[in-house]
């Protein structure tokens, strides 16, 4: 058995949907009934750790509307998804941060072994943007905002945090002395697991670069970056996730073919520990196959060979 | 046409609230819902002529949306329940579990009621077979290359073939996903291409913007067999006036089409479906004169909002359309003089 986890915004009910359109009374308390149940069912998956299911994050990056130097701007599409997120721009000194995603979280609800997604400084600042920070600024001022939020966090109890970093995965060029130093900013001395998640992009050409980067580990999108790409790499001394169950389909993958790739995959990579998961949030599809994707991914997590 | 700047708009308006009201009301007979929906489509075909568009269509009021209104007469789609597209806007997204199929034309009442209502040209939308696989899950065929061409064979071809019998002069390709993933501009043309195999009618192809500024769709345009292409521009660009580069900023990519050795037309979006606030005349004058210039040919020019402007509510979509005409108006005068 391996460990697992699915981190990021999970899908809305039909009824939760209707709600939210409605702006109805019961909102909060569906939000509640609704973010219990898929803890439930990740504890009935057994999955490693357990997250909140972020239903009422509307983007990745939507708490962060709430500093007051912060505005909401348009919409644009999420990479080469049919989904959008809301610009948000960064036009004044960040002092009101440290609680912005733990108050947006139910930690209460969490057990012990809870994970949290938060975004990764260099893709927060690409796809954002400031008027007070120049560009080479703006990833480190990121980074110290989220540093701040991720102490907190860890402060909380989590001990997984992924870092989402599609931007780092979809840009052809990526500034590595940049990003180096901004993830420093975030992981220097903390006392949890990071993983930088990179997904809608093949890094294939990268691992060699993102192996060197101060962070715990790496996690893969599999269905952009080939588990024969990932095999090429030792990750000795760090950790691996393998993002093997696909948010972007609805079919459900295979159990006995996902456990034979991730033992394939840790006995050529050898890393410290292996993680499965999903290859990004699974708000990609609706709550039916997202619920039965869950348990797949912790099927498959209790049939990998222990390392 | 034989003026300069012919007017249209690209498909989708607001449905009215009372058109809602009476076909989501289970206690309203089938013929009562079939009469206010012709009520609705007859409505905005005289708006819209009214306000004076050379092209026409009834706003798709009868369709539920452009992807969920094809996909529940293809054989081979199952609905598997609705995704977000962003906050808490919703769609209707379904599974590809078995062999494409074309079962019918799904447009024809649709057709029919226009072309017997419209007293100026028809441009029929029909959703594309690119985006149709885009925005799908697919489980049944082995690449989404596979799924796009069995869309355009099976399922686009032969109704754009049925409206071309039925009469339909202009056919609109509508294909939002085009250049999402620029990868894949290939499949893309080869979509267009296959799906218009032996159609004779004119094909208009309508690409939303997505982040490359065309530059993806540009190398591809004279190869597609598409005559004209309906585009965003105005969402981009600047409201100061003036005919100049610093201006029109959001245009400037007319060049490259032109530098690829695209010799068709391009319909202009000159309205942005995004915001409330109304275009001047003078701002479409200007951006019309300037994409004349840029693309060397006023004949090639057809003038457009950016995108379908259901977004927006009826009373500030015909405003922004009743701005257009004007613009289209002091643009024929200004390149006349």
């Amino acid at each position: 058995m391996i460990s697992s986890y699915a981190v990021g915004i999970y899908p809305r009910s039909e009824e939760l949907i209707e709600a939210t359109r409605k702006i109805a009374k019961n909102l909060p308390s569906l939000y509640l009934k609704e973010k219990k149940e898929y803890i439930a069912i990740q504890k009935k998956a057994k999955l490693g750790y357990v997250c909140d299911p972020l239903l009422d994050w509307d983007d990745m990056f939507r708490p962060f509307s709430k500093l007051k130097s912060v505005n909401l701007e348009a919409l644009n599409r999420i990479y080469e998804t049919n989904t959008f997120y809301r610009r948000l721009s960064f036009d004044g000194p960040l002092n009101d941060v440290g609680n912005i995603i733990k108050s947006n979280l139910v930690v209460s609800l969490l057990p012990k072994n809870r994970a949290v997604c938060v975004p990764d400084p260099y893709t927060f600042a690409d796809v954002h943007f400031s008027r007070k920070y120049k560009k080479n600024e703006f990833p480190k001022a990121i980074a110290k905002m989220l540093r701040k939020e991720i102490n907190n966090l860890v402060r909380s109890g989590f001990q997984l945090i992924q870092l989402v970093a599609p931007s780092i995965a979809y840009n052809p060029k990526v500034d590595f002395g940049l990003l180096h130093e901004a993830l420093n900013i975030i992981t220097r001395g903390l006392k949890a697991k990071t993983i930088l998640h990179l997904y809608f992009g093949d890094v294939s050409d990268k691992i060699e670069s993102l192996l060197e980067l101060p962070v715990s580990g790496l996690g893969f999108d599999t269905t952009s970056t080939s588990i024969s790409s990932i095999k090429k790499h030792s990750f000795a001394g760090k950790l691996l996730a393998v993002g093997l169950i696909n948010s972007y389909n609805t079919k459900l993958e295979d159990k006995e073919e996902s456990i034979s790739k991730l033992n394939s995959v840790i006995s050529t990579t050898k890393p410290d520990e292996t993680f499965v998961t999903t290859n990004f949030d699974l708000q990609y599809l609706p709550k039916d196959f997202a619920v039965r994707k869950i348990l797949r991914l912790g099927a498959i997590a209790r049939g990998v060979k222990s390392e | 046409m034989s003026k300069y700047f012919p007017t249209q708009e690209i498909g989708s308006l607001k449905k009215p609230s009372w058109l809602l009201n009476v076909v989501k009301n289970p206690d309203v007979s089938k013929k009562d819902k079939v009469k206010a929906r012709n009520e609705a489509a007859l409505l905005n075909i005289k708006t819209l002529e009214d306000i004076g568009l050379d092209i026409v269509y009834d706003g798709e009021v009868r369709r539920v949306e452009m992807y969920e209104e094809p996909v529940r007469y293809v054989k081979g789609f199952e609905f598997a329940g609705r995704v977000r597209s962003w906050d808490n806007k919703y769609y209707n997204k379904a599974r590809v579990t078995g062999q494409i199929g074309y079962k019918e034309n799904f447009h024809e009442e649709e057709f029919e009621f226009i072309k017997e209502n419209a007293k100026r040209d028809i441009k029929v939308p029909v959703t594309g077979a690119y985006t149709l696989a885009d925005w799908s899950y697919n489980e049944y065929y082995k690449s989404k290359g596979d799924l796009v061409m069995a869309l355009a064979k099976k399922v686009v071809r032969p109704l754009v073939q049925d409206l071309v019998k039925q009469g339909a002069k202009i056919i609109q390709i509508d294909e939002p996903a085009a250049t999402t993933h620029p990868s894949e501009m290939e499949i893309f043309r080869e979509s267009i291409n296959e799906s218009v195999k032996g159609v004779n009618s004119k094909i208009v192809v309508h690409a939303c913007f997505s982040g490359n500024d065309y530059e993806a769709l540009a190398p591809q345009m004279p190869e597609i067999r598409a005559q004209q292409y309906t585009l965003e521009f105005a969402n981009r660009d600047t409201w100061n006036l003036g005919v100049n580069d610093k201006e029109r900023k959001g245009y400037h990519v007319l060049k490259l089409f032109k530098e690829y050795g695209f010799k068709g037309e391009i319909g202009i979006g000159v309205t942005d479906v995004h915001v409330d606030k109304i275009e001047t005349p003078q701002l479409i004058r200007d951006r019309i004169i300037y994409s004349s210039k840029a693309l060397g040919d006023p004949s090639k020019i057809y003038v457009n909002p950016d995108c379908g402007l259901r977004t927006r509510t009826r009373s500030v979509a015909f405003e922004k359309l009743k701005a257009m005409v004007e613009g289209a108006k002091m643009a024929r005068v200004a390149i006349s003089t």
